[in-house]
């Protein structure tokens, strides 16, 4: 049991202390701004979200497993990664047609 | 707007109307009232409304992940209340009792205050996307119109699938209706578990664990069979390791119980 205590301690320690890269994404007219944004493979992203519009937005992507609403005029924040190179599409649930956007991890 | 709102509100309605559906054809099985709904319908919709109205305050909590942690809370509590309700459904009879209900009498409260949450709290998850949703594009859009009826249409579907549910697993023969339902409750219970940990991952809460499998080429989620999957069973194309655990402790504590309290030498009890 205590070896299992000292790894879950070290990787709570690990994404407590590590410097975690922020990327900073708006939400304009049901858009994102910018709609690619490029991170490095394997590494764990702070990716800001600041939503302009006064209407409420839903951050999704089923390539990233993530989900969350952001309400209108606020700002919010989610972790995604560490990654494998590739393209991962996401989209906003509230406006599909127009707010999406891609994660290139390169 | 019109179709985006119908697929937003039915995917959210659905995993409410599946759970509401198969606890009532749990309670007819189990020959209990069904006094619970009133009350987790009526406290749902009051909790969807204040989560909603205070959305952005919960948002900011604990730098900015305040809603992942609440809505993991919520889960765990779900997943909780599942497990101990049919704890108190397996607690049956012995074979030869003549009681007509298979639940103990003293066991009886606590079916009916799981169910009355289990029911309160997934509403409150679900409910307060619509609601927020709905709020924020009220008197701000053109399209409040098509929203609201395509909201409407969507929110109809959802229910229907729910009666359709309940009446095919009444229908099945003997104890196999209710067999079906433990088996549906286990996977529910996992998957809210499951849930829990993915909001705790994204809020840097727990550490990501790799990819366990992608069936995204097989069977996407985004596709309406996907989606499906993704409400009754709790279905991912690319789980990680920590999903997959917490699925499978939520889905075996139930199958445990049923195996431990002598459920299956009881189950003739259980039939529509």
């Amino acid at each position: 049991m205590l070896p299992f205590f000292c790894l879950a301690l070290a990787l709570c320690a690990n994404s407590l202390f590590a410097a975690v890269p922020v990327i900073e994404i708006e939400i304009r007219d049901h858009l994102f701004y910018p709609a690619e944004i490029v991170v490095p493979a394997k590494t764990k992203v702070k990716l800001l979200i600041i939503n302009q519009d006064p209407t409420p937005e839903e951050f999704e992507s089923y390539e990233l497993n993530r989900e969350k609403v952001i309400d209108g005029n606020s700002k919010t924040v989610i972790f995604i990664g560490p990654l494998a190179p590739g393209e991962y599409p996401f989209f906003g649930e509230f406006s599909p047609r127009t707010a999406q956007g891609m994660v290139r991890v390169e | 707007m019109l179709l985006s709102s119908v697929i937003l509100v039915l995917q959210e309605t659905l995993e409410a109307a599946m759970l509401v559906s198969v606890l009532m054809a749990v309670s007819h099985q189990a020959r209990q009232k069904i006094s619970w709904l009133p009350w987790g319908l009526c406290g749902g919709a009051i909790l969807a409304s204040v989560y909603s109205i205070n959305m952005q305050t919960v948002s900011e909590w604990f730098e900015y992940v305040g809603q992942e942690v609440v809505n993991a809370l919520l889960q765990t509590c779900i997943s909780t209340t599942v497990i101990l309700l049919f704890w108190a459904v397996f607690r049956t009879r012995p074979v030869a009792s003549p009681a007509r209900e298979p639940i103990k009498r003293r066991h009886v409260p606590l079916f009916q205050l799981c169910a009355a949450l289990a029911v309160t709290l997934t509403i409150t998850r679900e409910g307060s996307e619509i609601l927020v949703y709905l709020a924020g594009f009220f008197q701000l859009s053109d399209d409040f119109h098509a929203i609201l009826t395509g909201s409407a249409i969507g929110f109809s579907i959802g229910v229907s699938v729910g009666f359709l549910l309940f009446y095919g697993l009444m229908s099945l023969p003997g104890h196999w209706g209710f067999t079906l339902c433990v088996v549906l409750m286990s996977l529910f219970a996992g998957n809210m578990l499951s849930q829990a940990t993915l909001l705790l991952t994204q809020a840097d809460w727990l550490p990501s664990s790799p990819e366990l499998w992608d069936t995204s080429a097989w069977l996407p989620e985004n596709t309406i069979s996907g989606q499906l999957l993704y409400a009754m069973i709790g279905y991912e194309a690319t789980p990680s390791w920590i999903q997959f655990a917490s699925y499978l402790a939520g889905s075996a504590s139930i199958l445990a119980i049923a195996v431990k309290t002598g459920y299956w030498a009881n189950r003739s009890h259980f039939s529509a």
